[in-house]
């Protein structure tokens, strides 16, 4: 019998200028479920990758079963036993379970002389699959019509089909309901049974009490160890995950001021977040945090009207708002710079100069609505240099821009706007160090100046160095409220990932 | 301050011109009365009717969008006033009110079916290239059904002015065709409206987020486009001097060849104004030259299609070679 294990030796990938990952050596047993995590930017997506053969290790090799593994492609990986199911669904809507798992690799007739589908044959294979899993879902149903946990173990299904030694699930359960995860866990421990060597990447550190046999913690492209389950608490895992690091806090001349901007009441959207009460109140930096998936992007963008809402109140500025969009919560003195610059926060095709008048256009025309060069100076002028974004040149369309600076730009166009309130998603995602703290730099000269700003980010460590007060969101709620002076970041995200 | 690409950018816009200026020298020298007033102003004047609709559509290809009711709108709203012509006449209104109150309809309803197709786009985001054809094929049907087949002959015989006359030795159409182009030129260069154009065919969403309102401008820009489709309907007639369901056949590839090979980006965010009134002029010289040159009209439309293939790979390339020299800045 196959003993179904999985040996990575010494694994090293070298990017320009960066060692992603280092000697990373560590064996799988097979019929375990084994968990990888680490904090964004650890190396574990490198890891993830290299195990899939999405990209090649520098130096080192992977080990199945004790064969050395040759990978260039996914379609190696899988070929030699490793499969691999990824966060995003690659299903086909509008085809068959059947058909979904065995795509590409459906039953021909013998006899024919041309290729000709054997429907019966092809069906009969996957269903072999999913009995195979204990799985209950019915073969002949488009794959749209499945809910996303459904079709989660159908991904899964149709990894199996290949028979793999190893199969690694990147983030599973991410977007799936609570009763859901139930259910997939049920399937991950008949695959267990089975004698498959399971990795599961997650950072949802709950579940993994629950399915998980071992946990292997990554940091800065380095092994950290590999515990048993049973011999590690939550908090030594993120120990594991954040070794020691000093803690940043914000200047202390900040100040409060008593008068609340924006009062949220009750806030509710279906699946996305419910029941959500907060304030803000005037020169605060408020921050949310919460994993991915917890709602938090959902929630700033109902307040600022970008989506709708089912329930609740939005108080901005003493005035009841109540149905929020951009442009009236613009007019009201609401800015937001959305989580992903480039298909939200800019447009690619314009000038600097031109997206730094976006938010502004119709302030800077008036009522006769004409505009002139003279007329964008001082918009463009004032941004540049008070957010010190390197522009070469600003009639250049504002792609040609580094990433840093791009943001830089997204809050320029906002505070041309004269806001009292910015709201942030993921303000420092993708770009520099440096760029990250004059960002900062630019909250806390805004908040000086009496404008407040919300702040979300995944990055919880950069919340507790801005924030004046962090709301915790979990599953849609906000579960806590905290000071960054009573915080460690262990302490945080243990908050956050639900233990 | 205008955006490089789409005007600063020397190269792209001489280069459409300079090849304008050859095709001319070119047929100068072999075209028969090619190099004349009076054949000058034929080309201004013929360019003129589908010119005006290739300003709208620049708008609204600009935003991302396209509207593909051109020959049949333009058919319907000829077709519209001359039957409001007849109907009032008939029952004993002044020739004069009854042209007015034709006018006045056949543009007011062109504005509402424009609109009508954004409001649709808008709402349950079908693709306006799926309404448009929608709409085309049916407006086709009412110009038919109004017209019942035959021409309606019912305009009194100055109404020929709007479309067949001269002001000071000018066609008439020709001054309408200035006169939209400056205008609407002016909208899209220089009006936090025509800015807001360029920003919802760039990036919808990012313009969404910026609070520009994309919804009504779409409205505004389709009901416009449709509305100078009117307008060109009703000089047609009038040049015609009759409601013809089967006039202007085809004419939304012209339209939108001229706007193409003016620099406009078929995915949006990019083109100008001025580029679609030199792809327009280029058109029209280039028929009128093959014309004077005798050469069949079947090669005519076997050159035409290679110029519009020609240049959108012109700028194609040209866009990639941008593109390339920004990454290096």
């Amino acid at each position: 019998m196959k003993q179904n294990k999985l040996e990575t030796v010494g694994l090293r990938k070298v990017y320009p200028g960066t060692v992603a990952l280092d000697n990373f050596s560590v064996t799988y047993e097979g019929g375990k479920v084994h968990a990888i995590i680490g904090k964004n930017g650890s190396g574990k997506s490198t890891l993830i990758k290299i195990i899939s053969g999405a990209i090649q290790p520098t130096s080192g090799i992977l080990r199945v079963n004790d064969t050395d593994m040759k990978m260039e492609t996914p379609l190696d990986a899988f070929q030699q036993g490793i499969a691999t199911v990824y966060q995003e669904l690659s299903l086909i809507p509008d085809l068959t379970v059947a058909e979904n798992i065995l795509l590409g690799r459906l039953s021909y007739k013998k006899n024919s002389i041309i290729p000709q589908i054997d429907w019966k044959a092809s069906y009969l294979r996957a269903q072999q699959v999913l009995d195979g899993m204990k799985v209950n879902i019915p073969i002949d149903s488009p794959v749209k019509y499945l809910s996303v946990g459904q079709q989660q173990v159908i991904e899964i299904a149709k990894a199996m089909s290949f028979n793999p030694s190893v199969l690694m699930l990147d983030e599973p359960t991410s977007a799936l309901a609570q009763h859901e995860v139930k259910s997939l866990f049920n399937v991950i421990r008949t695959l267990k049974q089975k004698g498959v060597g399971i990795l599961y990447i997650s950072h949802r550190l709950q579940e993994l009490n629950e399915i998980a046999d071992t946990v292997t913690v990554i940091r800065d492209g380095l092994f950290v160890g590999k515990k048993e389950m049973g011999h590690v608490t939550p908090e030594g895992i993120v120990h594991m995950m954040f070794g020691k690091v000093e803690q940043k806090t914000r200047p202390s001349d900040l100040k409060i001021q008593d008068e609340t901007i924006l009062e949220v009441k009750g806030l509710t959207r279906g699946q996305h977040f419910k029941d959500i009460n907060f304030k803000v109140m005037k020169g605060e930096i408020l921050g949310i945090a919460g994993m991915l998936g917890s709602g938090r992007s959902e929630l700033l963008r109902s307040v600022f009207g970008a989506d709708s809402f089912d329930s609740g109140n939005i108080i901005f500025n003493g005035q009841l708002v109540q149905a929020p969009t951009p442009s009236l919560m613009k007019s009201l003195g609401m800015g937001l710079t959305p989580e992903n610059r480039k298909e939200e926060g800019l447009v690619q095709v314009l000038s600097t100069n031109e997206n730094l008048c976006l938010a502004s256009l119709y302030k800077m025309g008036g009522r006769a609505g004409y505009i002139n060069k003279k007329m964008e100076e001082p918009y463009i002028h004032y941004p540049i240099e008070k957010l010190q974004a390197k522009v070469p040149r600003r009639d250049l369309p504002v792609s040609s821009l580094s990433g840093g600076n791009q943001q830089k730009i997204v809050v320029g166009n906002w505070l041309n706007t004269n806001p009292c309130l910015m709201v942030y998603d993921e303000p420092s995602r993708g770009i520099d160090v440096q760029a990250k703290q004059q960002i900062f730099q630019i909250m806390w000269d805004l908040s000086r100046e009496g404008i407040s700003s919300l702040v979300v980010s995944s990055e919880l460590e950069e919340l507790l160095e801005i924030c004046h007060r962090i709301l915790i969101m979990r599953q849609g709620r906000i579960v806590d409220e905290v000071f960054p002076e009573d915080l460690t970041i262990e302490k945080i995200y243990t908050m956050c990932m639900e233990v | 301050m205008m955006n490089w690409i789409r005007e600063n950018n020397p190269l792209k816009k001489q280069m459409l011109l300079s090849i304008l200026i050859l095709l001319c020298v070119l047929l100068s020298m072999t075209a028969r009365g090619f190099f004349s007033v009076d054949n000058f102003l034929n080309i201004l004047r013929n360019s003129s009717m589908k010119g005006i609709i290739a300003f709208g559509m620049t708008m609204v290809m600009i935003a991302g969008e396209i509207d593909l009711t051109v020959g049949s709108a333009v058919a319907f709203s000829g077709c519209i006033s001359a039957w409001v012509v007849k109907t009032m006449v008939a029952m004993g209104v002044s020739p004069i009110a009854a042209v007015i109150c034709g006018i006045i309809l056949a543009l007011v309803a062109g504005f509402a079916l424009g609109s009508f197709s954004a409001v649709i786009r808008n709402k349950y985001e079908v693709p306006t290239f799926i309404i448009t054809l929608a709409l085309m094929t049916s407006l086709f049907g009412l110009a038919n059904l109004i017209t019942r087949g035959f021409p309606i002959t019912s305009y009194p015989p100055w109404f020929n002015f709007l479309g067949g006359g001269y002001v000071l030795g000018i066609p008439f159409p020709a001054i309408i065709f200035l006169v939209v182009f400056f205008v609407v030129n002016f909208i899209m260069s220089s009006t936090t409206f025509g800015r807001s154009v360029y920003a919802i065919g760039g990036n919808m969403e990012a313009a969404r987020l910026s609070g520009i309102k994309v919804a009504r401008i779409k409205v505004i820009i389709m009901g416009l486009t449709s509305m100078l489709m009117a307008l060109s309907g009703i000089m047609v007639a009038s040049q015609i001097m009759s409601g013809t369901a089967t006039t202007a056949k085809g004419w939304e590839m012209d339209v939108i060849s001229a706007v193409v090979i003016g620099g406009t980006s078929m995915s949006g965010g990019t083109g100008s104004i001025k580029g679609t009134f030199i792809g327009m002029i280029f058109l029209g010289v280039l028929v009128n030259g093959m014309t004077l040159l005798n050469i069949n009209e079947y090669w005519q439309y076997v050159v035409r299609g290679g110029l519009i293939l020609g240049a959108v790979l012109l700028n194609v390339v040209h866009e990639k070679k941008q593109m390339g020299s920004i990454a290096l800045v």
